[in-house]
Order: structure tokens, then sequence, then C-alpha cells
């Protein structure tokens, strides 16, 4: 017998990922691509209105303010941090810091990581109560 | 501990009970179709799903096939799914296991019989990144005054340790859906094994492994699922060594860029 002729293997199917939740979980980690992309347009459009006017940046300013612009970006946020929190444990996989011969704990790297984001945060909330 | 305590955990740990399990049969020789087998067996806390394989085999059903030699998880031949999850057959025990236990060979692996499947493509994978030592010291005439060939400082063989383990199961590329999806791609032990190498302080083919890795097929088409590792009975990892081999690759691209 043609022993390739003999041979099954079934096409992995478009829902493979709906099988695990670990599977679930990484779909997620992608997805909180769509809200960002969301935000980063809102970004865009903010740009075009401040180079367009006063009113049409007055009117892009009345746009974000809005409560479904508002949650969109709330969504936005959690979805960022979400990724945020996924990215900083993998990252010492990825980039395992050395140190003398000795490799430095993941831990540490990711406790690194929170702290960068904590400082940026800090210092950006510090330009806006300048700029206010 | 008085011997009556003994004795008493001893009854405990042989307290027979009988354990369902459902293989997922194939013979192509009587149809294409594959079909569901139930099986009952005798278990206690130290079988293994080997074991319970052995027991039908032996007892049962002597027309199973499956793929077995070690048994304790180190020739890496007796993995198959363990309801939808890649698992050694020999460090996996069915006291772990409530309900239903369906057993399927590995996934993304053409089936030959049973639990049989045809690794020649994961073997494929492995001789393509060149996994030995490349343009090591040539070996020497050995001079006792100077023995110096090939010593390895404890730093420098913690740096590739880990993913030295592999014992080439599969198991990695039964969990990755990229592997499931492209077969071509190169998947997380090939990927591993010549990271493992590059790694290497006698080592000197990195250049020469780059045309595999730094390519779609090679380690571009991971996208860090990172199921590969928590499947991997030997705690290699390999999700973390293909994705540091990205950063090798990146770097490479690189300085080839500057060079011109
Ligand atoms: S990396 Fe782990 S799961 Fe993959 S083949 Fe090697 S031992 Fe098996
Ligand atoms: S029988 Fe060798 S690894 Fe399981």
């Amino acid at each position: 017998m043609d022993k390739s002729s003999s041979q099954r293997l079934p096409p992995l199917k478009r829902t493979w990922w709906l099988k695990h939740r670990f599977f679930k979980l990484y779909m997620l980690r992608e997805a909180t691509v769509l809200p960002l992309v969301f935000f980063t347009l809102c970004l865009l459009a903010g740009m075009v209105a401040l180079l367009q006017g006063a009113d049409s940046w007055q009117g892009w300013i009345a746009f974000m303010g809005s409560p479904i612009v508002l949650l969109l970006n709330l969504v936005a946020l959690a979805a960022s941090l979400f990724h945020a929190a996924t990215f900083f444990v993998l990252f010492p996989r990825v980039m395992p810091i050395r140190i003398a011969g000795h490799s430095l704990p993941d831990q540490a790297i990711v406790a690194g990581q929170w702290a960068g984001v904590v400082v940026v945060a800090l210092l950006f909330f510090w330009l806006l109560g300048r700029g206010a | 501990m008085s011997t009556d305590q003994i004795t008493a955990k001893r009854v405990s740990t042989n307290s027979a009970s009988t354990k369902h399990i459902s293989v997922k049969r194939y013979l192509p020789d009587t149809s294409t179709e594959t079909y569901w087998q139930e099986y009952d067996l005798p278990v206690d806390d130290s079988t293994s799903l080997l074991d319970a394989l052995n027991h039908i085999k032996e007892q049962l059903d002597s027309t199973l096939s499956y793929r077995w030699s070690c048994r304790m998880a180190i020739c890496g031949s007796c993995g198959v799914m363990v309801n939808g999850i890649p698992k050694l057959g020999c460090k996996t025990f069915l006291r772990d296991y409530e309900g239903d236990i369906r057993i399927e060979p590995l996934s993304h692996f053409p089936v030959q019989r049973d639990l049989v499947v045809d690794m020649a493509i994961f073997l494929e994978h492995l001789a393509a990144v060149k996994p030995y030592l490349i343009g090591d010291n040539p070996v020497k005439p050995y001079d006792p005054k100077a023995p110096e060939t090939y010593q390895q400082t404890p730093e420098q063989l913690a740096r590739y340790k880990q993913f030295a383990n592999c014992i080439n199961c599969g198991l990695c590329y039964s969990a990755c859906p990229q592997f499931g999806l492209n077969p071509e791609f190169l998947g997380p032990a090939a990927l591993t094994l010549a990271h493992r190498y590059n790694l290497d302080s006698r080592d000197n083919g990195k250049k020469a492994r780059m045309a595999e890795l730094n390519r779609h097929d090679g380690v571009w088409s991971c996208t860090f699922v990172g199921f590969c590792s928590k499947v991997c009975p030997k705690h290699v990892d390999p999700a973390a060594a293909v994705n540091q081999g990205k950063v090798e690759a990146a770097k490479h691209t690189l300085i080839a860029l500057f060079k011109g």
C-alpha cells in the first residue's frame, strides 16, 4: 500500500483558537490592537483638526468628550494595559538580561517595566498640570 | 512511622479502580474513517497513560498501535493528545483525570495508524538548521600539557543548557497553530535547537544558520502564541528561544544592511 495515500491529516479549521482557554487568551491579546487603532485614528483626526483651524479643533474636542468616544477610548486604555501586562511578562524571556555572567530574575525585569510605565504616566500628568 | 501506617499507605496507593478512556482509532487498511473506541481499565495511583495503553494492547485489544520506548520521559516517542493537549504518555498519570479521557494522535502531523504519526517533516526541520558545532576548534592532536580543546566555563554552559534539554518529542509542534497552518514553518524545537548552537561558545556557525532562520518560514512565522512552552515536558521554553532568535535575525539583517 502506498504510504502517503493512507495517511490522514485533516486541515486546521479557522476556529482552531476556540479549542482552549490558552488560545482564546492569545487571541484576546492580539485583538487589543483593534481599540488601539480607533484611538490612533482619533489622534490623527485631532492633528488634522489642529491644522484646519480653531473651529474644527473645538469640534474635535467636543467629539472626544462625547460619551461613546470616551467609552471606546477607555476600552482602548484597558486593552493597552492588558497588552502591556502580557508583553512585560514575555519580555525577559525574549531579552534575558545578564549582568556579570548572572541573569537578572524575570520578576525584576517585569517590575522595572511597570516602574517605567509609572514614571512616564507621572511625567505626562505633570506636563498636563503645567499646561492647564 | 509505624508498620500500620506503612501498610495503610500501601493499601491506598494500590487501591485499584476502573477508568474509562476513549482512543481515536484509524486503521487505513480497513477504513479511511476514524472512530472512537472505548476501553475500561483497572488503574491505581501509579498508572500512567502509557501503562494504560500497554494494558489495552496486552489484555484487551492487540490491534491498537502507538509508540513508546523509554517509559521515563527521555526518548520522546510516546506523545499523544490527551483531551486536546499534547502530552507524553509516560509522564501523564490517569489519577490526574476525572471524567472524560480522550486520547488522539499528535495534532498537525499526518496520522499513519491509530496513535502513530509521521514525524518526517519534523526531522527534516531539525536537520535543516545545522544542529551541530560549526567551525569549532579542529581536533588537535591531544597534548596533555595543554588540554584546552572544547573548554567551556559554567557560565558559558548556562547560556544554552536549558535549550539543550529537548528530547525531540514534537509536543510543541502539536501545540503550535502556526505549524498547524503551515507545515513548512521550521517550528519551535528546530528553531530552539538552532538557537542552542548559536549560543554555544564553541560554535561559529551562526552566519551559516541565519539563511534558514531569517526568513518567513523561519523565526518570522512565530507570533508568540507561547503554548509550545506550556506543553514542553522538559521546560525547554522553545517560545523564548524562537523569540530570542528573532532578535538575532533582526541584528543580522541590520548588520548586513550596513555592510552593504
Ligand atoms: S522543545 Fe520541548 S516539546 Fe518541543 S520537542 Fe523539545 S522537549 Fe518536546
Ligand atoms: S516512552 Fe520515552 S518519552 Fe515516553
